[in-house]
């Protein structure tokens, strides 16, 4: 129905960015398979799409991110009026007149407003403009700053243009960087990448107005979000990803949530991996208007009781703060508000004392916290049992020697190695030689070693073949099972979730928003992670 | 490991070593006292650039700092000479007073550095620099006895230059020296050195000297685990600032002289740039990089005095010294970040 | 974030430093007994002198790249086009003039190869410039004391040593000595002002200052707030550092020309040494810091510094019958302040 809609409407409406046939991959992983869409001058496209669907791919081939051509580069084309933009570099396709709101903000924080607004585009003298070019011309910052002013006036923000960003609050940059966007006269085409993930409602609601108001005036907007109340509201057309491929393309009229979240989760099979059980709500740990400083994965005045000896899964989107529960409690960032651990307050987020208290975080980020790739399989399996609790040392007496117990710390390995069928040549092989399904082993088996009661994992799977993934999972019950430790597993993958866990939390802008059962449907879990309450919903 | 072990650098100084041997062969050069020499070279010079070691594993980068340890270690000396201690027992009491400077100076040292993390090496190269006119006030109104360690006349303050002749002069160079057929072995010297090379090794297998490689590798992992990083890395800082004052001990003993007032400035360079000949990328070192770097840098500039003396331009030594010094700092330097985007 | 506007409110390093630098410079010179004429004659000469390296420090600390103790490069390379020059024995005008020239292209064509080199070293730039001006040094040594009358041809015997071989200690530079430095010699009492140089100083701090308020200006801005931000923003960080770094050499062989023409002899193996450090010292003295500089910092820095460095010496003489004792005080007080303001910019920029 979308050629019917272009049929009717063609000549007046012209596409003037047009993707055609677009695949992308990393390292022989398709990224984005076979993507057509097009956006006329105009209109407001959204597209739509969980972790993982190529958003984040298509936004960078957009905006020519250096990333892309890095990695082998994409097939299929990009017109953009006509023009190929194939091969053109960032600055390049600004150049041509299309305008970009990334989800990093591109402001640069020692500047002030005004200066942002117009970087690159500054109004100068023009006397010296004839004396010596425009780069070299003097700036006029009366006019800049006035032009600049303007541009914010169309938005509907009244701040001072001459203070600097870093002063400012994550909703008025947001502002500030479409500023900078309609401030160009040569604007026709306009990126947004999440503009309002970090906006409050209200500011949301008036972004979305001036937005509608901004295409009405002719500018073609390609909008992407996961708020699918907002794409309902102010997109022309929607396009749905999903895994790189496009699930659907509603036209104006067609767009409604229930039918996004459908599209964009899809239909699950799922076979729960754990019988469902019981679980008494006794708390073994609880968390009141507990926050936690991780810089784009903040929890802002959490509330949470976990119960002993469950699985609770930790389910969101990127950037709603799953991830920074566990490092909150390690120090690793900042982290306020109270937590009761056992009855007892926690006043310091410390590893070393929250370890000894019999808590355990595995990273989400294993490269680059969770191994020492250079060290053997077996240091890295004893290494937190060895230098917290000293599982490990020989000490002759001298208790700050703490020379290795060699044939202590074999027998726990091999051990280890043999359980968890950790796949290596000897216990002696580096780590980092190993594959990710076996490094993320080894890093269980040294939760294991220091034997705790609480157990934070950040998405176990990521980044693991599908065979060592069940494993995994399946490792994790079984530690659950018959060591009887909480866990706690922060993941994207909705669908493991739902196997593993006894129930689910669903976390929004850093904060619990529903806490569902694992036999929930697919509809709900979506509208939950896209922060609809979905009362009304017609599956 | 091995195989990224020789680099270009390490070919072109192994090519330009056998240039400059087969010079030396052509020149009729007495390549056994050459040989001699190099041991001694090795020693008194091996023990500062094993004094880097324990901040590289640490990754608080190339302790361009230096100075600090080197001159705790000559007020250690000074000491020592005060009280006109002579032969060993003055050798190791220099030793045991620069210990407790070096463990002081140390401290305060790394105290700074963990304040400028991720900028260790230019802050360490100004706080080493503006360590040596600091200590200049110490060596011009320090209240020293011995006359011999004073300005004869006129003068105020130590002497820049202490002959050490009449205390501990060479006392560890010619202890157990064994001569066989021109030969000459300071194997008291050589087992001091490998004393010093085992301790280290030893320390790096304790748990204090686990934490320290495995933080220097990943610090986030370590503090992830709970190891106290600040702590850490103060261990680290001081023993490389005692390492380099027990250093400067050996060299001065070998050397003849104490050297006061500037001469510690610059002397952080040429340690540095032997780790990195050895085979370090200015991370995790392996004492064996030490030993071997500064034993082919050495022999390089033993070599290289009696060429550029036969063709007339004596100061060629000194330029090609600091020629090859920053060349591969530079180097190391600019393919260590390369290196860190790959990961 | 709220620490950091209160640490700013207690410790403003921006009027700290020079603060500290008056009251310092001020006793010294109560002490030294010099003549206030005679030490303001001297902070003039040396404002001339040194004024446009100091200068020349500016633009890469603004792009964020630190204190750029590569300038000793930019010191040579007219030092190189000065003798090659003096070695071909054109005097008068087009002498002077192909000095000129050819130092600029000797320094473009470092400051392209300095600024590639850094490129790859964002974050550690400073450890990487001061090494770069060590090895520059000795491969300038290696020119001139081992490539003249071996590799290079000797055309002027005068200024090579006895042996044949390597350009002597000292070039005498007679002939041009104090030329403009003259030029409308202003005396106002005992005090010497040579206002055509004051001027040339002052141009240059108004061409930086110009350079700074373009377009290319707020392009040096944005990448020394954040060269990633900047990235994203469309700029190219990479193209953009290398010109920094060129503008920087180019300014600081044309302030070594300055600081040679002003003396008058040149010492071939030494002028240069340490204008790096003793240029930082005095940016950083006038409370300039690692992150930020402007030409007030630069201006105020010079007279503050170079009035601690005259008078320190006789200071400490006169305090501790010790003159040496002086000059120890001002190297550290020059080593210090560039470690001083190392370590407190790490500490600000943890928030």
């Amino acid at each position: 129905m979308d050629s019917l809609f272009f049929l009717f409407t063609g000549a007046a409406m012209t596409n003037i960015l047009d993707i055609k046939n677009l695949n992308k991959s990393y390292n022989g992983i398709p990224a984005l398979k076979n993507v057509s869409l097009s956006v006329r001058a105009g209109e407001i496209h959204g597209i739509v799409g969980a972790n993982g669907s190529g958003k984040t791919t298509l936004m960078n081939i957009l905006f020519g991110n250096p990333v892309i051509r890095e990695t082998g580069g994409y097939q299929g084309e990009i017109y953009y009026e006509g023009v190929s933009l194939k091969t053109k570099n960032s600055t390049e396709i600004i150049g041509l007149g299309i305008g970009m709101v990334h989800q990093e903000f591109a402001l640069i924080p020692d500047m002030t407003i005004g200066e942002n607004i117009k970087l690159g585009r500054e109004e100068t003298n023009r006397f010296t403009d004839r004396l010596f070019g425009k780069k070299y011309s003097f700036v006029d910052r009366k006019k800049n700053d006035l032009n600049a002013e303007s541009a914010l006036k169309k938005l509907g923000v009244n701040v001072d243009i001459g203070v600097k960003i870093i002063n400012l609050s994550t909703n008025t940059r947001q502002f500030v960087e479409i500023a900078r966007e309609i401030a160009r006269a040569d604007l026709k085409l306009l990126l947004l990448d999440e503009p309002t993930a970090v906006l409050s409602r209200d500011d949301a609601s008036n972004l979305l107005e001036d937005l509608t108001e901004l295409s009405q005036g002719g500018l073609g907007i390609l909008f992407v979000s996961h708020r699918l109340e907002e794409i309902q509201q102010i997109c022309d057309r929607a396009t749905v990803l999903r895994e790189g491929e496009v699930i659907s393309q509603y036209g104006r009229g067609e767009v409604s949530t229930t039918k996004l979240a459908r599209d964009m989760i899809g239909h699950t099979v799922s076979k729960a991996m754990a019988k469902k059980r019981a679980i008494e709500p006794r708390p073994l740990v609880s968390f009141q208007q507990y926050s936690v400083e991780m810089p784009g994965e903040e929890i802002r005045g959490m509330d949470l009781d976990i119960f002993e000896g469950e699985i609770l899964g930790l389910a969101g989107l990127s950037g709603h703060g799953k991830s920074a529960l566990g490092y909150g409690i390690m120090g690793m960032y900042p982290a306020t508000g109270e937590v009761v651990y056992e009855n007892m307050k926690i006043d310091r987020m410390d590893a070393k004392a929250n370890i000894l208290k019999g808590m355990y975080v595995l990273p989400d980020d294993r490269q680059a916290l969770g191994i020492l790739p250079d060290h053997s399989l077996a240091e890295n399996i004893i290494f937190t049992g060895d230098q917290i609790k000293g599982l490990f040392s020989m000490n002759f007496g001298l208790p700050f020697l703490g020379f290795l117990d060699k044939r202590k710390v074999y027998d726990h390995v091999h051990q280890l190695v043999d359980d968890f069928e950790i796949r290596c040549t000897s216990v002696k092989q580096k780590i980092r030689e190993l594959s990710g399904g076996n490094q993320q082993k080894v890093c269980i088996a040294r939760a294991l070693t220091v034997n705790p009661r609480l157990l934070f994992v950040a998405e176990p799977t990521r980044g693991i073949d599908i065979s060592a993934k069940e494993k995994i999972l399946k490792m994790l019950i079984d530690i659950n099972r018959s060591r009887h430790t909480t866990i706690v597993i922060a993941s994207s993958e909705l669908d493991e979730l739902k196997r593993v866990c006894d129930r689910i939390a669903v976390m929004v802008e850093g904060r619990i928003f529903k806490v569902l059962q694992p036999d929930s449907s697919d509809v709900e879990f979506a509208l939950a992670l896209a922060g609809e309450e979905g009362t009304d919903y017609d599956a | 490991m091995t195989h990224d072990r020789i680099r270009t650098p390490q070919i072109i100084i192994i090519i330009f070593l056998v240039i400059l041997l087969i010079m030396a062969y052509i020149l009729h050069m007495d390549l056994v006292v050459l040989f001699n020499e190099s041991l001694i070279k090795l020693v008194m010079n091996g023990v500062l650039a094993l004094a880097l070691i324990p901040m590289l594993n640490v990754g608080a980068g190339m302790n361009f700092g230096l100075p600090v340890g080197i001159v705790g270690g000559l007020v250690g000396l000074c000491i020592a000479v005060n009280f006109r201690l002579t032969g060993f027992p003055g050798f190791f009491a220099s030793l045991l007073f620069s210990l407790i400077i070096c463990v002081v100076f140390g401290w305060l040292y790394g105290l700074l550095l963990n304040r400028v993390k991720g900028r260790e090496e230019i802050a360490g190269t100004f706080i080493g620099f503006s360590i040596i006119p600091l200590m200049n006030y110490f060596w011009t109104l320090a209240p020293f006895q011995n006359r011999q360690m004073l300005y004869p006349i006129g003068g105020q303050g130590l002497r820049p230059k202490i002959g050490l002749d009449p205390y501990f002069y060479n006392v560890l160079d010619n202890f157990c020296m064994i001569k066989i057929s021109g030969f000459e072995i300071p194997l008291g010297l050589l087992a001091f050195y490998g004393l010093l090379c085992l301790f280290l090794y030893l320390f790096f297998r304790t748990k204090v000297g686990r934490a320290i490689i495995a933080t220097g590798e990943n610090e986030a992992f370590s503090r992830l685990s709970g190891i106290d990083i600040s702590k850490i890395r103060l261990i680290a800082i001081i023993l490389s600032t005692v390492f380099a004052g027990i250093g400067i001990c050996v060299y001065s003993q070998s050397y003849g002289f104490i050297q006061l007032y500037d001469e510690p400035l610059s002397m952080a360079f040429p340690a540095i740039s032997a780790v990195l000949i050895g085979g370090s990328t200015g991370r995790r070192t392996w004492i064996f990089e030490a030993v071997l770097g500064t034993y082919l840098l050495q022999t390089i500039y033993l070599l290289t005095v009696p060429i550029a003396n036969e063709i007339l331009i004596p100061e060629l030594t000194e330029i090609l010294r600091t020629f090859i010094t920053y060349s591969i700092i530079l180097y190391a330097l600019l393919y260590r970040d390369r290196r860190r985007i790959v990961y | 974030m709220r620490y950091k506007i209160l640490a700013e409110k207690l410790f403003n390093m921006e009027n700290l430093v020079p603060t500290v630098f008056l009251l310092l410079s001020f006793f010294a010179w109560q002490f030294s007994g010099l003549s206030g004429t005679f030490v303001l004659n001297q902070v003039i000469t040396r404002f001339i002198r040194d004024g446009i390296l100091v200068l020349s420090l500016i633009i890469p600390v603004v792009a964020g790249m630190g204190l750029n103790f590569a300038i000793i490069v930019g010191a040579m390379t007219m030092q190189t086009a000065l003798l090659f020059v003096i070695n071909y024995q054109l005097a008068g005008l087009p002498g002077i003039l192909l000095v000129f020239f050819l130092g600029i292209i000797l320094a473009v064509i470092s400051g392209f190869a300095i600024g590639h080199v850094l490129n790859r070293v964002k974050g550690k730039e400073m450890i990487v410039t001061i090494i770069i001006g060590f090895l520059a040094n000795s491969i300038y040594q290696l020119v001139f004391l081992v490539g003249f009358g071996t590799f290079i041809p000797v055309a002027n015997e005068e200024i090579i040593l006895s042996r044949g071989i390597g350009v002597r200690n000292a070039v005498d530079l007679g002939m041009y000595r104090n030329t403009i430095d003259k030029f409308w010699l202003i005396k106002l009492g005992g005090i010497e002002i040579p206002l055509f140089m004051i001027l040339v100083v002052l141009l240059f701090a108004g061409i930086i200052s110009y350079l700074l308020h373009t377009r290319f200006g707020q392009e040096v801005k944005a990448v020394g707030s954040s060269h990633e931000k900047a990235e994203i923003a469309g700029i190219n960080v990479n193209a953009l550092r290398i010109k920094v770094i060129i503008i920087s050499t180019v300014l600081a062989a044309l302030g070594q020309l300055a600081y040679l023409q002003n003396i008058g002899m040149f010492d071939v193996y030494t002028a240069h040494m340490n204008t790096d450090i003793i240029s930082c010292a005095a940016l950083l003295a006038g409370g300039a810091s690692i992150k930020s500089a402007n030409i007030r910092h630069a201006i105020v820095g010079i007279f503050l510094f170079h009035t601690l460095f005259i008078v320190s010496p006789q200071a400490g003489q006169n305090l501790f019958h010790n003159a040496a004792l002086g000059e120890y005080f001002r190297s550290f007080v020059a080593y210090g302040t560039i470690a001083f303001a190392l370590i407190i910019s790490t500490k600000y920029e943890k928030k």
